[in-house]
């Protein structure tokens, strides 16, 4: 009988444990998609200045956008020391995560950066 | 963070440099009437060492990541409570003879 009841318990503690959502320190996850976010918009704003000086025009210009981006997520993960899962619950958070958002910023400082260099 | 920050600060006064010489290049340009087909060697050199400086700058210079498990080393409370010393772990109860193995002894003699 009590043997029986132990298994139940350990049975539901099992299923519990499964069931369970992993807990996260939340303030020190939010810092560090924070940092990330600090760190993808300033590189999309120097990139868009790179891309405008060099004097990238159509496709290539999103292509070079793309691969800084790349670059920065290798970056990033290396800062993470590639153990993604002690700072971040997934690996998206390093390597989608604020990529269209800085879209914006670099076609604006790319066209800026252009029109002051090439056109004026 | 010092660090980090003066080399964005650098990184982008070599950008600035860039930019002028490739408007003083395209101006020489206009002077021998040719097209401009790319940047000069040492703006893409340049350009190429601002933006390897700014992205390290931009990787170090936010705040370091924080772990997020809660049993990380950084995470957890190791501190014992102030008051130990004032914590006192005797009672009454020792001055009872109340271990079971006593009672046996006395009930078989």
């Amino acid at each position: 009988m009590a043997a029986n009841e132990d298994s139940r318990s350990s049975d539901r503690k099992s299923a519990d444990d499964s069931d369970d959502l992993p807990i996260f320190n939340a303030e020190n996850l939010q810092s560090n998609m924070k940092s990330i976010y600090y760190s993808r918009t300033f590189l999309s704003i120097i990139g868009g200045v790179v891309a405008g000086i060099w004097g990238f025009t159509g496709l290539t210009g999103f292509v070079f956008y793309f691969l800084i981006m790349a670059v920065a997520s290798l970056g990033l993960a290396a800062k993470a020391k590639f153990s993604v899962h002690t700072y971040f619950d997934s690996w998206n958070r390093i390597l989608v995560d604020g990529v269209l958002g800085g879209l914006m910023s670099f076609v604006l400082f790319w066209t800026f950066a252009y029109d002051i260099v090439h056109i004026f | 963070m010092g660090f980090g920050f003066a080399l964005g600060v650098f990184g982008g006064l070599i950008l600035a440099h860039a930019a002028y010489a490739t408007i003083q290049y395209r101006g020489m340009l206009k002077i021998v009437e040719e097209e401009f087909s790319g940047p000069p060697m040492n703006v893409v050199v340049e350009l190429l060492l601002g933006l390897a400086l700014c992205m390290w700058a931009g990787l170090a210079a936010p705040t370091k990541f924080l772990s997020i498990l809660p049993d990380s080393d950084e995470n957890r409370i190791v501190s014992l409570p102030t008051n130990l010393d004032f914590m006192i772990f005797n009672h009454r109860g020792r001055v009872f003879p109340s271990s079971d193995a006593e009672l046996k002894l006395k009930s078989k003699s």
